[in-house]
């Protein structure tokens, strides 16, 4: 059946083909292709910049003795801030474990999966809570309600349920992405839950579950705000649950109004670089582990 | 009903089986009532979130000067409207910039750039998710903003003074470069690497052979991704847009240190002023002092939660999988 | 049209890093008809078809040397982008791949690439949907999704919208693969009328399908054209020995 041809589709002549428009298309597809890489320079060019600039900043006074001297009268250490974020960091990672791990579990294996949705969904929301609001929330219920106080274990809680939700979720994930086949397989021999998870799931899900930690970790030792509204900053190292801590994120808020050149802004530029490093040298680890997961996991699936 | 089911055939690493559910008998035993305890403790915080709010906010000010633009803790005055169109004025333009980079990145890493390259590039523009927000703040504050006060902010009031908004008045734009501008640049780039990831997920769901079908009636590899991979990837494009909003709107720390502080209404779009959340932040420390004002700023709270919830349910529609990748801060 | 075959294949050569995956095809495809490509699993058939409308670009990693000539003129020509190409040798692929567009914006999508008037869409449209024998279900509702046809009506839908642009040539990569007999046979039934119209490429592991609707049949093994002849030729008196094995279910 014949049909008159649609001028556009030009002619059958490969190479005169017709039309500028023709012409156009493949040259926008072609200068386009070109271009749109040039935004991931958006992209990398900040955080290349930032880690050479904070470097630059703060590695010419950096000494030691800045990293270690815990005497009170030396006000250019970081080292009551650095025993100070480390201690937090233990307190408020074993809590968000503890509360994450048996909750990933729970809704991975033991929830119904209509309450599980739900049991996700507050996880999600959770994580997309402003750190302001988690702040206020840790000062309202521990400082002033339960009497805690500004100290070590108001801030750390706090950043607990802050890290809490990236850990849930990764540790339900975890134990979701066992193969079926396995799980069956381990059921079908008449496993019990308990032996189930202790002696197949947990071995598997294992890596994930530490890569969770690790990025939680990441999350919660940049974060400033859960603890400095709930936490009070002093200048020795906490002897007790109940004292004033300082911390690396603390130190860089007050200190990053300090005029240039003064020891002040050197020491925020100092504690911005250990963050750093920190924070760059745990991503790094869940690479690791992530890569190596993947190998050791290829031959599961399939 | 018909329908693509799946993928086409696509060489590569084998995929994880779906995730599936362990056995569960119909009736609840023991074993799941206790396992409610730990599994709902999330939605105990948020609800404990809300609830602790609810109660320091004693219902106090929840009247129409609430919503007023006055915030003055000495004559007992809270209105919150300049901190709520502040949020809005830095998060709305940062999504949108955050977008339109997110999609240019992710249709370059999946269409344009050999997949050796995507590879290599890929997690380093992740890598911005996992930076500290006080490491974004310091850079711009001591680096960025110097600059753009000093160079950009001068010609874009010299050249573009005819644009309503871009005219300079009294106070702004500062020669130290704080305000608005730079607070959308640092919500830009924090929100990006959720835009970009989500995009680029959502591009790289379209199967292959429906990709192909777009090439093998003639279209240029644009025109695919824009007539059939933008379609196909619609849902994604949502949740990438809501929760890269709700990232903005959230941020705390970064924005406080360099929007400038001021409890007026911008004048112009250099103003420096205050966000939602970083009001909050920066005064919750003398509160105290003032009666009313601790009620207040909890309200203060309650609003910023509620936009969030909102922002984040509507978000998480659109997201298929059970969660998105558990990459840093998302 | 001039008397050139309108598609010509001369020494087509595929390589991937370490194998190669066609060794010197040569094959012409005169005028109007249906040539049915059989073989075993992994023999080149898809890998063939891709080659002939520069689809296999898109895989990373392959060379091609050779010609393949549309209407005289080298496809793979360095000034000629596939573009061109693809547009004139249509290609269905084996599972449905409907856009999640309207019914007549699949059918349309590429007159809208060459933006084509209003009017020439809709002639082109409805044109191509008769031609695919798809006409008479849709015409009710043009602008249902296409998702919600069943499987046998998107993949002539998938045949419409290749039509709607005028290939001279369709290339069919086992296109009833994903569908049940019943649908499998309405698609049979609308490529052996487009047969009389345009070449057709039909790749199949179907050996009956190829009795069934072609008129030629080629027979590929490991990447070599064995043998290629009027199908009653092959299927009943096959000269090779591996074609005649391949075709008893020796193998394959």
């Amino acid at each position: 059946m014949a049909v008159a041809s649609v001028g556009g589709l030009g002619s059958e002549n490969l190479l005169r083909e017709g039309g500028l428009a023709l012409q156009w298309r493949i040259g926008f597809d072609k200068w386009i292709g070109r271009l749109l890489p040039l935004l991931y320079v958006v992209a990398l060019l900040p955080i290349a910049d930032m880690i050479y600039w904070i470097a630059v900043h703060a590695l010419p006074t950096l000494t030691w003795a800045t990293l270690t001297d815990t005497s009170v009268t030396n006000t250019h250490s970081l080292a009551v801030p650095i025993v100070g974020t480390f201690y937090i960091m233990v307190v408020a990672t074993v809590v968000a474990v503890l509360l994450g791990l048996f909750g990933g579990i729970a809704t991975a294996e033991f929830l119904p999966e209509s309450v599980a949705g739900y049991a996700r969904t507050a996880a999600n929301l959770l994580a997309g809570t402003p750190s302001v609001v988690i702040g206020y929330f840790g000062y309202f219920a521990f400082v002033l309600y339960f009497g805690w106080g500004l100290n070590l274990i108001a801030g750390a809680v706090t950043l607990a349920f802050f890290m809490l939700p990236y850990l849930f979720r990764t540790v339900d994930l975890a134990y979701t992405s066992v193969p079926r086949a396995i799980r069956e397989a381990a059921y079908g021999q008449g496993a019990r839950p308990t032996q189930y998870l202790l002696r197949v799931a947990t071995p598997i899900a294992f890596p994930q579950v530490l890569n969770g930690v690790f990025l939680a970790m990441a999350i919660g030792v940049g974060e400033t705000a859960p603890l400095f509204l709930t936490l009070q900053q002093g200048i020795l190292i906490p002897t007790g649950l109940f004292q004033p801590a300082s911390f690396l994120t603390g130190q860089i808020w007050e200190n990053y109004t300090q005029p240039q050149g003064s020891g002040g802004l050197a020491l925020a530029f100092q504690a911005a670089f250990i963050l750093l490093i920190v924070v760059l040298g745990l991503n790094l680890v869940v690479r690791l582990i992530s890569g190596r997961f993947r190998k050791r996991l290829e031959g599961l699936f399939q | 009903m018909g329908g693509p089911q799946g993928s086409g055939p696509t060489p590569g690493p084998p995929q994880p089986l779906p995730p599936s559910s362990p056995p569960r008998p119909p009736r609840w035993n023991a074993s799941q009532w206790i396992s409610l305890v730990p599994a709902l403790v999330p939605a105990a915080v948020v609800a404990g979130v809300v609830a602790s709010l609810l109660a320091a906010s004693q219902f106090h000010n929840l009247g129409t000067s609430f919503w007023g633009s006055a915030w003055n803790q000495q004559t007992n005055t809270y209105g919150i409207l300049i901190f709520v169109a502040g949020s809005f004025l830095t998060a709305v333009p940062a999504l949108i910039l955050s977008m339109v980079i997110g999609l240019g990145i992710a249709i370059a890493s999946t269409t344009y750039l050999p997949a050796r390259v995507s590879r290599l590039l890929d997690p380093f523009v992740d890598l911005l998710a996992g930076i500290p927000s006080i490491i974004y703040g310091i850079w711009a504050f001591a680096l960025v903003a110097p600059i753009f006060g000093s160079t950009l902010a001068p010609w874009a009031t010299m050249h573009l003074a005819l644009i309503p908004g871009f005219k300079a008045t009294a106070t702004s734009p500062s020669a130290n470069g704080y305000g608005l501008p730079i607070s959308i640049f640092v919500l830009t780039l924090m929100s990006l690497p959720i835009t970009t990831l989500l995009i680029r997920d959502a591009l790289k769901a379209v199967p292959r052979d429906l990709w192909e079908s777009g090439l093998a009636l003639g279209a240029t590899r644009w025109e695919t991704v824009r007539r059939v991979s933008m379609h196909h990837g619609n849902r994604g494009l949502w949740s990438a847009a809501f929760l890269g909003f709700g990232r903005a709107f959230g941020e705390t720390v970064a924005v406080a240190m360099v929007i400038g502080g001021a409890t007026a209404y911008p004048a112009n779009v250099y103003a420096q002023t205050y966000t939602m959340a970083s009001f909050m932040f920066e005064n919750l420390d003398g509160a105290l002092s003032y009666p009313g004002m601790l009620q207040a700023l909890a309200e203060l709270a309650l609003v910023l939660m509620a936009i969030t919830l909102v922002v984040n349910l509507l978000g998480r529609r659109f997201v298929s999988a059970l969660y998105t990748q558990e990459v840093a801060g998302l | 049209m001039n008397g050139a075959p309108v598609l010509s294949v001369k020494e087509l050569t595929v390589r991937s890093k370490d194998r190669t995956l066609l060794d010197r095809i040569s094959i012409d495809f005169d005028s109007a008809s249906l040539t049915a490509v059989i073989g075993p699993s992994g023999c080149g058939k898809t890998t063939f078809v891709r080659a002939l409308n520069r689809m296999s670009e898109i895989t990373p990693g392959l060379r091609v040397g050779g010609r393949v000539e549309y209407l005289g003129q080298n496809i793979y020509d360095p000034k000629v982008d596939p573009v061109l190409v693809r547009r004139r040798i249509g290609m269905v692929f084996q599972r449905p791949t409907v856009f999640p567009l309207s019914v007549f914006e699949n059918a349309a999508f590429g007159l809208r690439l060459v933006h084509a008037s209003e009017e020439e869409t809709d002639r082109a449209v409805t044109d191509a949907l008769q031609r695919a024998g798809l006409w008479e279900e849709v015409k009710g509702d043009l602008d249902r999704s296409a998702l919600s046809l069943s499987g046998g009506q998107q993949q002539r839908l998938c045949i419409a919208r290749a039509l709607a642009v005028q290939p001279k040539v369709l290339l069919l990569d086992e296109p009833c693969s994903a569908l049940d007999p019943g649908a499998t046979q309405r698609v049979e039934t609308t490529i052996e009328r487009l047969k009389k119209e345009i070449v057709l490429i039909l790749v199949t592991h179907n050996v009956g399908q190829a009795a069934r609707v072609s008129d030629r049949v080629a027979f590929l093994h490991s990447g070599r054209l064995i043998e290629v002849g009027t199908t009653a030729d092959i299927l009943e008196r096959p000269r090779e020995a591996l074609t005649e094995q391949f075709i008893t279910g020796r193998f394959g």
